[in-house]
């Protein structure tokens, strides 16, 4: 074959693209065409492949059954509708957060029955299970120690844990400096 | 040096502040001794300041005379920040009878001339406010 034959062969199917995609298997993909080497994508293009390769790290596409995905498509389901309830008023702020936490506790309890076992949320289901008036009661700590302490003996008690508080801040003070 | 604020956002300090206010509302007298024996020798700038207005909210007899008639101490600090706390919270006093009691008899009393004239001011103050 001549070199301009061969340039004729290349320029026709550079310019005359109904050739080419005859080859393109045509599927319910809208996006079929425009596809890398005229290949379906058939995986999800988003999920990264990163997380694979470091074992240490937790990755929610790579470790995840299909399975785990749905249940927790439902779990952030379950929790779409915060903003409604806020706006309308409906129920006191405590309330709220009450069926908020039971929302979530009822989540998890399904996910457990499921036998769901690839998730540990031990720190926030503690946070989450406990009352959510304990909440509200924190900043009253500093005030019942100062009440505490109101009703020490100065001298005997109250005098010694001033001077070491003064002597901790001194220290602290100077190592600064 | 640390500044003002750092030293405010200390645990160490805020430890200190709690048994400061602690020693304010304690009903004890042996409070105002404590409080003038450690407190108001500290160091810290920040911690003679907070003594200083502990004594004065206490509203006592004992405790505000520690912070008027004393050389370096209260309204007479070294510190400006801790001599004008101190005035400030005198000025906030809502019963300043006792107060102002102790700032005539300094006034009128065997105390340094300095003292007397920082007394002299501050009962102008309270007169005006």
């Amino acid at each position: 074959m001549s070199t301009i034959e061969k340039i004729t062969q290349l320029s026709h199917r550079i310019f005359n693209t109904s050739v080419t995609e005859q080859n393109v298997a045509r599927t319910s993909n809208p996006f079929a065409a425009s596809n890398f080497q005229k290949n379906i994508l058939t995986e999800d293009v988003f999920e990264s492949s990163k997380g694979n390769h470091d074992a240490g790290n937790i990755s929610f596409t790579g470790r995840l059954s299909a399975g785990s995905k749905r249940i927790y498509s439902t779990f952030v389901g379950s929790l779409g509708n915060i903003g409604n309830r806020i706006s309308e008023g409906i129920e006191s702020v405590v309330a709220f957060c009450g069926k908020v936490r039971d929302s979530f506790v009822n989540t998890w309890n399904k996910i457990q029955e499921l036998g769901n076992k690839e998730v540990t949320l031990d720190g926030t289901m503690e946070v989450l299970g406990r009352d959510i008036k304990t909440f509200f009661h924190g900043g009253n700590t500093r005030e019942k120690e100062i009440a505490k302490m109101a009703a020490m003996d100065p001298r005997g008690e109250v005098a010694p844990m001033l001077t070491d508080g003064i002597a901790a801040l001194e220290a602290e003070f100077t190592k600064a400096a | 040096m640390m500044d003002r604020t750092t030293i405010k956002n200390s645990k160490n300090f805020t430890r200190v502040a709690d048994i400061i206010e602690s020693l304010t509302i304690n009903p004890n007298p042996d409070s105002v001794g404590v409080l003038e024996e450690i407190g108001t020798n500290s160091s810290i700038d920040e911690v003679r300041e907070l003594t200083s207005k502990a004594l004065v909210k206490r509203n006592e007899h004992d405790s505000l005379s520690v912070v008027i008639t004393n050389k370096g101490k209260g309204i007479n600090d070294l510190s400006t920040v801790v001599a004008m706390s101190t005035i400030n919270e005198l000025l906030s006093l809502e019963n300043k009878e006792v107060a102002m009691g102790i700032l005539e008899n300094t006034i009128s009393g065997e105390f340094e001339e300095e003292v007397k004239e920082n007394a002299r001011s501050v009962k102008a103050l309270m007169a005006l406010s």
